[in-house]
């Protein structure tokens, strides 16, 4: 069952995932507008740098770094349409200002890309799901949510056990044109489908019987609070927001071309 | 007073041509434990539906004849308001905990009519160690066997501290150990508690000698009621198809031929091995 391993989730405690999921949003906002404001490489490598330690602190080094891969080909793509870009239309010859600048626009997609896997592999689904109840979003879509959640790794292997009973009758999924093959699936797909409608009616039968719906003031088990990694993060939020306002106002930022 | 009463009922699923339940009319004491048993189709399950009023209020269709559960009528009051009072048991573990842990399980019933947290934290862990899960609390459901995600399911339906329980086959999902197990959770919250239980089961080699009240189903209607003993006794039961202990089926052949053990029909082979040793023992 290895493949649907990477779709279970386990509750980790470290100084990070124990961070308010809110709090944790609020900072990869932050970063997003310094990202957006700075477009000079040295700043970038900072906001690039400084969240290093996150990931560290968090031990998902592993997750983020196969993260970072997966962006790759990405940020190549941006590299190489920027360098291209202004070859053509500055007379047809690199300039280190040039490669430079499409380093720094190549770099703010990583800064982006780095903040938001940092928040999604240290924020685990309850503390997301808590989160969406406490804040104005409606219970039924934060119920959902979780709920999804729950079932996806049960679906998944219905769905696995459905493919190694339907193949030990003579279905053969690889075979064929692509058309074929997307038929193929037909034999899987329905028996899922009907036991996922047949699951859903129980699920609303238990839900029912256990009050669903019983009063619009509901209550909950856990209440999200801030504890001195929440304040400290707050902290780290606003001397990000300050500094980046200042040094994009009064510092002269230099270009690495000018250190050589 | 009795804490269910029905009388008359007869239940028709939206669609169908013919009724589900035929005329029941039944009688359950407070703190009673009810064994309902019967061939599959008979009708169990949709009777267990009609007790927290699932029946007629969220399968629809018609409903004739009178129900009371702990005083109160289920055809004009709301399943939700039912919970209170009555907590139900499914078949399948796996589709009645929705949480992503066992403790947000337990705690979703008392969520929903809104109990303040520090109360809802005190019978939460009351729940969870009634029926022996309060160190695995923090685990998500997938990672626990099916007979713990069924005592997460009794604990969360426990924890509202309903009059009555009732769990329609709570174990044919179960490996025989883990059904025994959750056999005895309910048997000490039915003694411990006074919590009267009513539980839907086959397997009658393991539950009859917890219970004193059985129901024997056939076909919608009730066939046989009363005390367990003499109702596996009787021959109409096994012609039913009931899955009568073996102990009970031993302890009559024996009498056929004569061999009279006793006057107490035994219902489990601890019973019956007591007896034996009674009559085999030397005499002086
Ligand atoms: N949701 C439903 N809609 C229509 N008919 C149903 C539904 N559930 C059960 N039935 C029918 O009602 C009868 C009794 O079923 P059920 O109460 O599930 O029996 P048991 O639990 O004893 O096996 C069966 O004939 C079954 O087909
Ligand atoms: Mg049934």
């Amino acid at each position: 069952m290895s493949v649907f391993d990477g779709l279970r989730f386990r509750k980790v405690h470290s100084p990070i995932h124990n961070l308010d999921p809110r709090i944790k949003f609020v900072y990869v906002i932050a970063i997003f507008v310094a990202a957006i404001i700075f477009y000079q490489i040295i700043p970038l490598l900072i906001l690039f740098l400084i969240q290093i330690p996150f990931v560290l602190l968090a031990r998902v080094q592993r997750q983020w770094l196969r993260s970072l891969r997966g962006a790759a080909f990405l940020a190549t793509f941006i590299f190489v349409v920027n360098v291209a870009t202004t070859f053509f239309t500055s007379g047809y010859h690199f300039t280190a200002p040039n490669i430079e600048n499409a380093a720094a626009m190549t770099m703010r997609f990583v800064v982006l890309v780095e903040s938001f896997s940092v928040f999604f592999l240290t924020t685990s689904p309850d503390h997301l799901g808590l989160a969406l109840e406490e804040s104005r979003v409606p219970y039924e879509f934060a119920f959902a949510f979780t709920t999804a959640v729950r079932f996806v790794p049960v679906l998944a292997e219905e769905a696995q056990t459905i493919m190694d009973a339907q193949k030990a009758r003579g279905l053969e999924l690889e075979k064929g044109g692509i058309l074929k093959r997307i038929r193929n699936y037909v034999p899987v797909l329905i028996p899922l489908i009907v036991s996922a409608i047949r699951r859903s009616l129980e699920l609303a039968e238990a839900m029912e019987s256990r009050a669903w719906g019983a009063t619009k003031k509901r209550t909950n088990l856990y209440a999200l609070k801030l504890h001195k990694g929440d304040y400290a993060l707050v902290a780290i939020i606003v001397g990000i927001l300050i500094a980046t306002v200042y040094i994009r106002l009064y510092v002269p930022i230099p270009t690495i071309a000018s250190f050589f | 007073m009795a804490i269910i009463e029905t009388k008359n009922l007869t239940y028709t699923y939206p669609g169908a041509t013919k009724p589900s339940i035929v005329d029941v009319s039944i009688k359950v004491e407070k703190g009673e434990f009810v064994l309902i048993t019967g061939p599959s189709g008979c009708g169990k399950t949709t009777l267990c539906r009609t007790f927290n009023g699932l029946v007629p209020h969220f399968y629809q269709g018609e409903l004739k004849g009178e129900i009371t559960v702990a005083g109160i009528d289920t055809l004009k009051h709301h399943t939700y308001e039912m919970a209170k009072h009555v907590g139900l048991v499914f078949q399948n573990p796996e589709n009645q905990l929705f949480a992503l842990s066992i403790e947000k399980d337990v705690a979703f019933g008392l969520e929903n009519v809104g109990v303040p947290r520090e109360e809802m934290r005190r019978k939460v862990d009351w729940a969870l160690n009634q029926t022996g899960i309060y160190d695995i609390r923090e685990r998500s459901p997938h990672e626990i066997s099916g007979g713990q995600q069924q005592r997460v399911a009794i604990a969360s339906v426990l924890a509202m501290e309903p009059e009555v329980i009732v769990l329609d086959e709570p174990t044919s999902f179960l490996d025989p150990l883990s059904a025994e197990k959750i056999f005895e959770v309910i048997y000490k919250l039915n003694k411990e508690q006074g919590i009267t239980v009513i539980l839907v089961e086959h397997r009658l080699d393991l539950t009859a000698k917890y219970s004193n009240h059985l129901i024997v189903m056939d076909h919608g209607a009730v066939r046989l009621e009363g005390d367990p003993r003499k109702i596996l006794a009787s021959e109409e039961t096994r012609l039913i198809g009931v899955g009568i202990p073996k102990a009970t089926l031993l302890y009559q052949m024996l009498k056929k031929e004569g061999l009279n053990l006793g006057d107490q029909t035994p219902l489990s082979s601890e019973e019956l091995a007591d007896q034996l040793l009674e009559a085999l023992k030397p005499r002086d």
